[in-house]
């Protein structure tokens, strides 16, 4: 319980650090900083929903720290403005519905590439040296080092554009409407092959090595070597004396990995025009839209310190160690 | 004599390396009796270790054995193939590791770790296993409604004494101890072999002690054997090692004990 | 140990390679005026030829050389890798040092901010900056990618740092009396050299793929030569979708080859930190006598 409050007491911080960022980038910039935050805005915007707009980000009479109080407060109330492009939509609703896009786009990946990575990288390890073992070593080595956005292209490339296999676009097709209908569902599995695969690739090698290093270092402890004196099967050692103790270690890094596939899952959405929240942003900074470029750090962070709780959660349920006496 | 329970012969170890090999073992030959234990010392290096795995085959690379042979009651063990020698392991040798913190998997609880064991050799169900889980711990004076606790909430001394019960849970015909005690204080060392001793009386195993304690080996072994360097420099009975050490090596290593030791083993000797 | 990881690195295979595909890129990059007669950044041809004689690698949508863009860009990746790396590997490193060795108070601030970087994501982190600043020019890049990242390579750091501290060598250079600065410098930081190596090549492949990333985004200074303003300009003008699949692939071929280079150098570091991930020789010769029966499992 206290591991939890102190946990809880950090995210706070962390989240009011990505808010205070958003609070000052635009007052420390040379100039007008309500003229740069709301420039693109041009003419449309009326002078009372300026006002309000200025109100929520803090923009008010008075000295810095209560403007700064103004503004965490929005934040705190859950107003985060509203978007310049699509105005008058508010920035919560403009991400909201993206939103929805990039966690299954991003949540699926994660699950399927953190799996088969650490599958992959359990037998590599446990069959060290073999063919096996070298495919999935270099294999990593290609997969991790190339940009998402370079994967994104070249499949996009081959399997779009080049083979026809698969629509280069979009979640579904455009003239279905949503539905629970076997059409409409099929049709955004087939659109959500090709983003699927690239983040895949991008995230797969990545866990294999992890994993694989982590097995290695494992090998050579005692309860590793009696589980093999014990004359146990050989599938029995490997998963429950090697992989469930190396699994330990991995999944503490998945907590930092995650920032990687928040980022590559950004891009590839932006290559394969998916609608979440990539390419939402992608158009914000074309237009210059601050307040939805600055609403998508804080809901970035917030749904990174979700996963990250996710993680701490899992890494105590995994470690009896850290259960205490139960 | 009659055919001894294990017998060794002129096995020799290399540890391959990138150009050259290390000969870890060099033509090692013993016997180890039915119901004796036979201490192996030597210096940390010389090879005493590779013997012990050896035994199970569980050796990895780069330790490759170059010739000889390990028979027990007579058979090859070197000869099994992987599904014999997996129904070898444990149910004829046991082992006892180094390290007491770390020879039992964290993630599992004591009873699993019996389970298995239980369940691979001899087709027990969870409810059967139980039981006999319950009666080694006894055996071990380990509460048994502990086994479902995890390793953790053990002591060095109480994690050792378990893994004495999981290698005798099968009724091995030989306990190979590799430095069994090193990581635990000296009264909880004493403690283990006493209770080893006592184990060995009532159910009649044979054991293979390793150390590098000289000392303590005289006490606890019926021979023992010096290693120096992967070679057999000298075997002969406990007494004889202490009394009348023949090899130079033997000699060198009683003159590294301080005195007070040596008469104190003489005493626990003489008792 | 700063030798040890010499001599390995020159008998690995995989750092030889990386080395070879980096050498080559370098050389490219600072051999670029004489391999090209074309500006890269002026109109020399008609819009999107493919590739030919005249045009190796094709052109443009505004009719610029593909090829010449490529090794003109390379210098800006290599300039903004290296420059950032370096960046982000002497702020790491001197704060984990910092943290590790100083403990107490020093430890629990620089570790506050360590985690709590960690935790905010970084790509959206450096779109807000960016986007704040502009068409952000290469330098501007490297900088903020430089003050942003440093938190992961901090933290290992910090850990290897905790390992050696209460190490013979330390205590006995205290017991001399040496300054707290030259111990950190002089006796910690030769011993960490492989961790700062591994967060050095490790930040300069990072730097790369996000100084593309963000170019490719929008972010990027539209007068820069790059290869992420080459995917930028490449995707803004659809070249996918109209074939010209030269203006897109090579700057995503040599994204991929630098990065890939990078990595064999990063994996082979690995491998000398950390000798149990070693096989090489040994492995196979020990495969091979037991092959021959001159040995037994």
């Amino acid at each position: 319980m206290a591991f939890l409050i102190r946990r809880f007491g950090f995210y706070l911080a962390a989240f009011i650090a990505a808010a205070t960022i958003n609070f000052f980038l635009p007052r420390l910039m040379p100039g007008d900083p309500i003229q740069i935050m709301f420039s693109s805005a041009g003419a449309e915007l009326s002078p009372e929903n300026l006002d309000a707009l200025k109100l929520t980000f803090g923009f008010v009479d008075g000295p810095l720290w209560q403007q700064y109080l103004t503004y965490l407060q929005s934040i705190f109330t859950g107003d985060l403005g509203r978007s310049i492009k699509y105005f008058p939509l508010p920035v919560t609703s403009v991400l909201g519905n993206a939103l929805i896009w990039t966690v299954g786009l991003m949540g699926t990946a994660t699950i399927v590439s953190f799996t088969l990575g650490t599958f992959l990288g359990v037998l590599a390890a446990w069959r060290r040296g073999s063919v096996f073992d070298i495919v999935v070593s270099v294999g990593a080595i290609f997969a991790t080092s190339v940009p998402a956005v370079v994967t994104s292209l070249i499949v996009l490339f081959f399997f779009g554009f080049t083979l026809g296999w698969f629509p280069t676009g979009y979640a579904a097709d455009p003239s279905l409407d949503p539905s629970f209908s076997l059409t409409y569902i099929g049709s955004l599995l087939y659109h959500g092959i090709l983003p699927m695969l690239t983040l895949c690739t991008v995230l797969t090698g990545g866990f294999a090595v992890t994993m694989r290093n982590n097995m290695i270092n494992l090998l050579g402890e005692d309860y590793i070597v009696m589980g093999r004196a014990k004359g146990l099967s050989d599938s029995r050692v490997m998963l429950w004396y090697a992989a469930r103790n190396a699994l330990l270690p991995t999944v503490s890094s998945l907590a930092i990995a995650i920032g990687t596939v928040l980022g590559g899952s950004l891009v590839t959405e932006v290559v394969f025009n998916y609608p979440g929240l990539g390419n939402i942003l992608y158009q914000a900074i074309l237009a210059r839209d601050y307040p939805v470029i600055q609403g998508q750090l804080l809901i970035m962070t917030v749904a990174m310190l979700i996963a990250n709780f996710i993680v701490d959660v899992s890494y105590v349920l995994l470690d009896p160690r850290l259960r205490g006496t139960s | 004599m009659t055919q001894p329970l294990l017998s060794i012969k002129n096995l020799t170890i290399d540890y391959i390396g990138e150009n050259t090999d290390f000969r870890a073992v060099d033509n090692v030959s013993f016997d180890v009796a039915a119901g004796e234990i036979f201490g192996l010392a030597g210096e940390s290096g010389c090879g005493k270790s590779t013997i012990a795995f050896a035994i199970s085959r569980l050796h990895k690379p780069p330790a490759l054995i170059r010739s000889g042979q390990i028979l027990l009651e007579g058979r090859d063990v070197l000869d099994l193939d992987i599904q014999a020698l997996r129904s070898f392991r444990w149910r004829e040798v046991a082992m006892v590791f180094q390290s007491a913190m770390n020879s039992l998997n964290p993630v599992l609880r004591v009873e699993a770790q019996f389970y298995d064991v239980l369940r691979t050799h001899q087709g027990m169900n969870r409810k059967q296993a139980r039981e006999r889980t319950a009666e080694m711990l006894r055996l071990v004076d380990i509460q048994p409604d502990r086994m479902s606790d995890y390793p953790h909430q053990f002591s060095g001394g109480m994690r050792q004494r378990i893994v004495i019960a999981i290698c005798l849970a099968l009724n091995p015909k030989i306990v190979v101890m590799d430095e069994p005690t090193t990581a635990l204080d000296v009264v909880v060392q004493r403690e283990i072999l006493q209770r080893v001793n006592e184990l060995r009386k009532k159910l009649g195993f044979s054991v293979l002690f390793i150390t590098h304690d000289l000392g303590l080996m005289v006490q606890v072994c019926d021979r023992i054997g010096i290693m120096l360097e992967g070679k057999l420099v000298e075997q002969n009975t406990a007494q004889e090692i202490y009394a009348s050490p023949q090899h130079d090596y033997t000699k060198k290593l009683w003159a590294s004990f301080p005195s007070l030791h040596g008469s104190k083993t003489a005493e626990a000797f003489a008792s | 140990m700063i030798k040890v990881l010499f001599t390995g690195l020159t008998r690995n295979r995989k750092a030889l390679i990386g080395m070879i595909i980096i050498a080559f890129i370098v050389v490219v990059a600072l051999a670029a005026p004489l391999l090209t007669e074309y500006n890269p950044a002026s109109r020399v041809g008609r819009p999107h030829q493919p590739p030919s004689a005249d045009h190796w690698l094709g052109t443009t949508r505004i009719g610029q050389d593909v090829f010449s863009r490529l090794i003109h860009g390379a210098q800006t990746s290599l300039a903004v890798g290296f420059g950032a790396g370096l960046l982000i590997t002497v702020l790491g490193t001197a704060l984990g040092i910092i943290a590790g060795y100083r403990g107490g108070k020093t430890d629990e601030v620089i570790s506050f901010f360590t985690n709590m970087v960690l935790v905010v994501p970084n790509l959206p982190l450096l779109l807000v900056l960016a986007s704040f600043i502009g068409q952000a020019s290469p330098l501007v890049i490297a900088i903020i990618l430089g003050f942003t990242s440093w938190a992961w390579g901090a933290r290992v750091t910090r850990a290897e740092t905790l390992s050696i501290k209460h190490k013979d060598f330390i205590k006995s250079a205290e017991m001399m009396g040496e300054p707290r600065w030259r111990i950190m410098m002089f006796e910690i930081f030769p011993n960490l050299i492989s961790i700062v190596g591994i967060n050095f090549i490790g930040s300069v492949i990072f730097a790369i793929i996000t100084e593309a990333t963000l170019e490719f985004l929008g972010l990027g200074d539209p007068k820069t030569v790059s290869w992420g303003m080459m995917l930028y300009n490449a995707q803004k003008a659809s070249a996918l979708s109209v074939g010209a699949w030269w203006d897109i692939l090579t700057p995503c071929f040599a994204l991929a080859l630098l990065g890939i280079g990078l990595s064999l150098l990063n994996f082979a570091v690995d491998e000398i930190a950390n000798p149990r991930l070693r096989s090489g020789n040994r492995l196979n010769r020990w495969t091979a006598l037991i092959r021959s029966g001159d040995g037994r499992l």
